[in-house]
């Protein structure tokens, strides 16, 4: 026929077939997605073993198990990794894994910048992991890079974590454009914005959020690094220049940040809590609205990072509203994930587990976040072991009960075989128990006067007592990921199958193979209707069977 | 197993929060200073409703789990397609509204008490104390040029107020007491002012709360308050100990802004050992690396008066000077 007959499939060259070539030449985005996820949880382990290091030295007062160079050291990196190579990053392996198939699309906008989004990426961690072997050591001075310390502070340690930053900056921006395009033209037939489902919907605010905060980290940065290098005094008191501009500038991108590690991890619990109740998510348009309302508003609260620098009381007074603001969409979002369970039929499969426990502990860290908007006690327990505590349950019980929920979730989909329900089970309660183990009692260390970042202290008493239980729930809790570990392990060659779609699942990527074959689907797709296409297929069956 | 390690979490959760009632768990530190009871009594009032909402969603999701597990159910059967209630969720998104402008409103009303300096010519009168932030140690200066290290001494029942500052070469630390009151960060090229009244008499300690470099850990603070007389006392014979030379300023300038890096006794540390050093016998080499640092130690010394280089100076030369030095002399 004379159809303009266009090849399915592009032309590979031999040499780009090779086990490994196939890999590093990949611009198959749910191969760059295994990448982005495989490299982010050796990071992930990475910045694990860090964390456990410096609970060990604070296990008991005066203990010298760590140098305090070493411990400063530790904190800097445990920070930057598990912000910069493991939560932001393994959102962008699910999006890039996830979004093109539960849009119904065959791959990203621009597959080749998908690519180099992640080897950037690869780079941006191989530099930071090498300021260990740098003069000096690795940086240092907190993630947050604060001058005057910050320009002060000796070796290269600092200008590989300003240079690793800015090329993970230029990777997250490049990949966020292309989450951006790819969301907005590459959707299904019948997939309005009002059929996407939420974790598309998370990832759009999530990338949004990444092109408006990245180039004010960038900005920063830079002039950090100017002072460090070429002898500018943008953040030098001593020479006319200002410490709390660096503060202000970085926290307009610090802030949202925080969003862009939970916002996801918020779709990922409103695709899975549905699917596990049998029930449709409870009010999705307040849903979609709760996010947008999120990000838009975590661009007004950054100086509530500053509350004790001496803001002026208008100031303190807006950053508190609106900090509290955040409060209600983020209310919405979990009364309308408890409706979602009510009534539901509850099957308790290990990603089910997670979204429920991250339900309970994620309710903790933004109750917490309350009273850090409350500017007066605020000035109590800021920099202390309180806020320590609320971030952990925000990061931790939040972004990475999401990404854990996730990864069981999707598990099959990655990888065609299901991880083992028995062992999943058990990390679950080992990682819920150690992690509110480790992260209760530092609500009370930071009220008693614990400022975080010491590597010691000389108290005894209850110090001494929540200290000790929280490096034992750490230690709980690397079991608990000891665990899965194991369970990636054992499946890898013995799993079960999964089939399709294991989970009976509502969003496009249950509609194709476990893994989904190379441009995502081998069937064409139904005409989307609602929030639910495989549901409405599924009920379509039924009815055509019955009738 | 689910259910047995779920009976453990809930078993666990009840002893600890019995253990919590009481200070040192859920109750903040008792408060010494009006400032630090009125921080507490916002503490309270947004618990009062965190609380609420805690038992409120934690109780649902607990009840939910047991109460709509599947059970026997086919995994396939359906729940009630329920996609939303316009009432229910118009409940829980203005109910939140009500809440926090409740908490806002108390902040505002509490406001006052906690931030504002009490006015010099208020009943009792001001104490006004500056406090100068270096790494790594705490200066104290009293309006009649007395001059203390880390540990700062002040009257019962007095309104202080702290002015706040660093030097400007030096970085940001920040000052922390918890019974007299929230924090407030000492920065390079800006001043802040917080203040206390402290209830009783005792010692209260705290330590630097911004991230300051290697002996962040080690810039502890102590605040020792005595009953006014007494203080007085103290204030006017220190002056003239300072005046004359024979205070303790020197040993407290040495512990505190040399023996955190060098050792207590010299024998090094952070930085090199000291033992033998020629500044020891050399006043003139001493106030040149104070001022102005060395290689990595900090100009810890920059804003002395020549009265605390000297009172360091004859300490040193007491403790350290007789070893077999090199230069000075």
């Amino acid at each position: 026929m004379a159809v303009n007959h266009v090849e399915a499939r592009p032309y590979r060259p031999d040499w780009k077939r090779g086990r490994v070539a196939g890999w590093v030449t990949t611009v198959d985005h749910k191969r760059i997605g295994l990448l982005y996820i495989a490299t982010t949880l050796v990071f992930f382990l990475a910045g694990g073993v860090l964390a456990l290091l410096m609970r060990a030295q604070l296990a008991t007062p005066n203990e010298q198990f760590i140098t305090k160079e070493s411990y400063n050291e530790l904190f800097t990196m445990h920070g930057v990794t598990m912000i910069f190579l493991v939560v932001v990053p393994i959102f962008a392996g699910f999006a890039n894994f996830l979004v093109p198939l539960m849009i119904g699309a065959r791959d990203m906008a621009f597959p080749r910048l998908n690519a180099l989004s992640y080897w950037l990426f690869l780079f941006g961690g191989i530099v930071l992991y090498s300021s260990w072997f740098s003069t000096g050591g690795a940086p240092d001075v907190g993630w947050t890079i604060y001058p005057p310390n910050s320009v002060f502070a000796g070796g290269t340690g600092v200008d590989l974590l300003i240079l690793s930053l800015h090329i993970l900056s230029i990777s997250s921006l490049l990949g966020a454009i292309n989450l951006i395009v790819t969301i907005h033209r590459m959707r299904a037939p019948g997939m309005t914005w009002m059929r996407l489902p939420l974790f598309v919907w998370s990832i759009e605010v999530y990338a949004a959020m990444l092109v408006v905060v990245l180039p004010a980290l960038s900005a920063g940065l830079t002039l950090l690094l100017l002072d460090r290098k070429a002898d500018t005094h943008f953040f030098l008191p001593a020479e006319g220049g200002n410490a709390l501009l660096y503060q202000h500038v970085f926290w307009f991108f610090g802030h949202p940040e925080v969003y862009i590690m939970i916002l996801p991890a918020m779709g990922i619990i409103s695709e899975i809590l549905p699917v596990f109740a049998r029930k449709p998510i409870f009010g999705y348009a307040a849903m979609v609205l709760a996010l947008v309302a999120i990000g838009f508003f975590s661009l007004l609260v950054w100086a509530h990072h500053m509350f004790t620098v001496g803001l002026s009381r208008p100031l303190l007074g807006f950053f508190m509203v609106a900090s509290m603001v955040i409060a209600i969409p983020t209310g919405i979002k979990i009364f309308n994930w408890l409706a979602t369970t009510w009534r539901g039929n509850l099957i308790f499969d290990t990603p089910m587990l997670y979204a429920l426990g991250f339900v309970g502990v994620f309710t903790i860290g933004g109750l917490s976040g309350i009273f850090l908007a409350a500017f007066p006690f605020d000035w109590q327990v800021h920099d202390s072991y309180f806020v320590v505590a609320h971030l952990h349950y925000v990061l931790f019980g939040g972004s990475m009960f999401g990404i854990f929920a996730g990864l069981h979730y999707w598990w099959p989909k990655l990888f065609g075989r299901l991880l083992d329900e028995r062992l999943g089970k058990l990390s679950f309660w080992l990682v819920l128990a150690g992690f509110n183990l480790t992260f209760f009692p530092q609500h009370m260390l930071g009220m008693m006067g614990m400022p975080r970042r010491i590597y010691t202290y000389g108290q005894g008493g209850a110090w001494e007592w929540y200290n000790l239980a929280s490096t034992i729930g750490a230690g709980v809790m690397g079991v608990g990921i000891a665990v899965i570990a194991l369970n990636v392990i054992v499946t890898t060659r013995r799993g079960r199958r999964a089939g399709g779609d294991p989970w009976r699942g509502d969003t496009l990527e249950w509609y194709t193979t476990s893994p989904p074959p190379p441009e995502n689907f081998d069937r064409p797709l139904p005409y989307i209707s609602s929030a639910r296409p495989l549901r409405d297929l599924r009920r379509r069956i039924q009815e055509s069977g019955a009738g | 197993m689910p259910a047995a390690a779920a009976a453990l979490t809930v078993l666990a959760l009840a002893l600890a929060s019995a253990a919590l009632a009481g200070n040192g768990g859920l109750a903040p530190p008792d408060a010494e200073s009006p400032n630090a009871e009125g921080i507490n009594q916002t503490y309270y009032f947004i618990l009062a409703f965190t609380g609420v909402i805690f038992v409120l969603v934690e109780g649902l999701l607990l009840l939910f789990v047991f109460r709509f597990r599947r059970g026997r159910r086919s995994r396939e059967a359906e729940g009630p397609q329920i996609r939303g209630n316009t009432r229910l969720e118009l409940i829980w998104t203005l109910l939140p509204v009500l809440i926090l402008v409740a908490i806002g409103g108390f902040v505002f009303y509490k406001l006052p008490g906690i931030q504002n300096v009490p006015s010099a010519n208020a009943q009792g009168g001001r104490l006004d104390v500056t406090v100068e932030g270096h790494r790594y140690y705490w200066e104290y200066r009293y309006p009649n040029g007395v001059v203390a290290v880390d540990r700062m001494r002040a009257p019962v029942g007095q309104n202080v107020q702290l002015t706040l500052v660093a030097p400007v070469d030096d970085v940001i630390h920040s000052w922390w007491i918890p019974a007299l009151g929230g924090k407030l960060d000492t920065i390079p090229g800006q001043t802040n002012r917080t203040w206390f009244r402290a209830r009783r008499s005792g010692t209260f300690v705290g330590q630097c709360a911004e991230f300051c470099g290697i002996q962040h850990a080690a810039m502890l603070a102590a605040v020792e308050v005595m009953p006014r007389e007494e203080f007085e006392q103290w204030l006017a014979s220190e002056e003239r100990a300072q005046r004359t030379g024979s205070s303790m300023l020197g040993a407290d300038t040495w512990a505190g802004a040399c023996a955190k890096c060098h050792g207590q006794n010299a024998q090094g540390g952070i930085g090199p050992t000291l033992v033998g050093n020629g500044a020891f016998r050399d006043r003139e080499a001493l106030e040149a690396i104070v001022r102005q640092g060395q290689g990595e130690m900090p100009p810890i010394g920059q804003t002395w008066d020549d009265r605390q280089v000297d009172a360091l100076y004859r300490y040193v030369r007491r403790e350290f000077g007789s070893g077999g030095g090199t230069g000075g002399g």
